[in-house]
């Protein structure tokens, strides 16, 4: 007989909408616009923030390439991810999928003793091309080619 | 003011990257949030929680040292939290499945993939306001209600319900 355990639920008072209050319909639509307008206000310093996540990314990957170890492949896989969860926001939705392709390479290959340089190699120059010929648009037909070849290889490589 | 009154809003961000900090920072600030308290890491955000006392955190998942899901259990079962109740929201790339499940066990009340839009945030924000989840209280976990809310819910006899005395039940899952 499986073992009784008390379970407790109770809703606490909600003291965050004591302290804004309500609105009609749930959305502030003013705040939305203010925020949209500030949004586009720093979108002036997304490219410079860009710069600094690819450069950390292409540090990540010489770091790993000259010493390998658990730590470095942490740092690059972090790179990744941090660029595959920012490019979008800055406006590079292509160099979002490629990040997120890479991020799921190092993930994945981090119980295999080789590391894929070439293939980590293959998915930094294409983010850095991608970026240097400002490609923003998703429907830029040789990036949208290159990411998913290098998706597909990546593929190719976790059922290798 | 028509709005919401979020100049009384008291709101931690918590990101290693101080770009993602600053973009949410001026979201929160252009929706009228004025008291925002930053952290870098889990551990000096769990120093500013206690300290500050915020009446909702915005958490990254992935930082070196503690990390985000650890920061959201200790603020949820420590003695020393200030208020284990407070709506934790956890930014992430992350958005595997697995990955919602565990950022849910570890006791947050709602998920915010990237990449952040002003709408996502404003998003959860009235999600945490309008529609708080009931706390659970059990042996292995303590925080909000992990059960899917909406048409999915499930209402049937065994159902349990909110305010009921502390059941007995074979499992702690809930």
């Amino acid at each position: 007989m499986a073992k009784q355990l008390p379970i407790e639920i109770f809703m606490p008072p909600n003291i965050l909408k004591a302290k804004v209050g309500s609105i009609a319909g749930g959305i502030d639509l003013a705040a939305l616009k203010r925020a949209e307008a500030a949004m586009d206000t720093l979108k002036t310093e997304f490219n410079e923030w860009l710069t600094d996540d690819i450069s950390r990314l292409a540090l990540a990957r010489d770091g790993l390439a000259n010493s390998p170890s658990d730590a470095m492949r942490r740092d690059l896989f972090r790179a990744a991810h941090d660029l595959k969860g920012q490019a979008e926001t800055y406006g590079y939705p292509l160099i979002a999928r490629m990040a997120a392709s890479l991020s799921k390479l190092v993930d994945e290959t981090n119980k295999k003793p080789a590391i894929p340089i070439p293939l980590i190699d293959a998915h930094v120059v294409a983010i850095r091309i991608a970026f240097r010929d400002k490609i923003s648009m998703t429907n830029d037909t040789v990036a949208v080619t290159l990411a998913k070849e290098l998706e597909a290889r990546v593929g190719e490589e976790l059922a290798s | 003011m028509s709005g919401y009154r979020f100049d009384r809003l008291r709101v931690l961000v918590v990101d290693d990257n101080p770009h993602m900090r600053k973009l949410v920072v001026t979201i929160l600030q252009a929706f009228g949030v004025v008291q925002i308290f930053e952290a870098g890491d889990g551990e000096k955000a769990w120093a500013v929680m206690r300290e500050a006392n915020p009446d909702v955190v915005i958490l990254d998942w992935m930082m070196d040292g503690m990390n985000g899901l650890e920061l959201a259990q200790l603020i949820r079962t420590s003695p020393q939290t200030p208020n284990p109740f407070v709506p934790i929201i956890m930014l992430t790339g992350y958005t595997t499945v697995e990955k919602v499940r565990a950022a849910r066990d570890a006791g947050i009340n709602e998920f915010l993939a990237k990449p952040v839009s002003v709408k996502a945030v404003m998003s959860r924000l009235v999600s945490v306001i309008e529609h708080p989840r009931p706390y659970v209280r059990t042996k292995s976990y303590f925080g909000p209600c992990r059960r899917r809310r909406g048409k999915d819910e499930y209402r049937g006899p065994e159902r349990r319900v909110l305010g009921a005395e502390p059941a007995s039940i074979g499992a702690a899952a809930n």
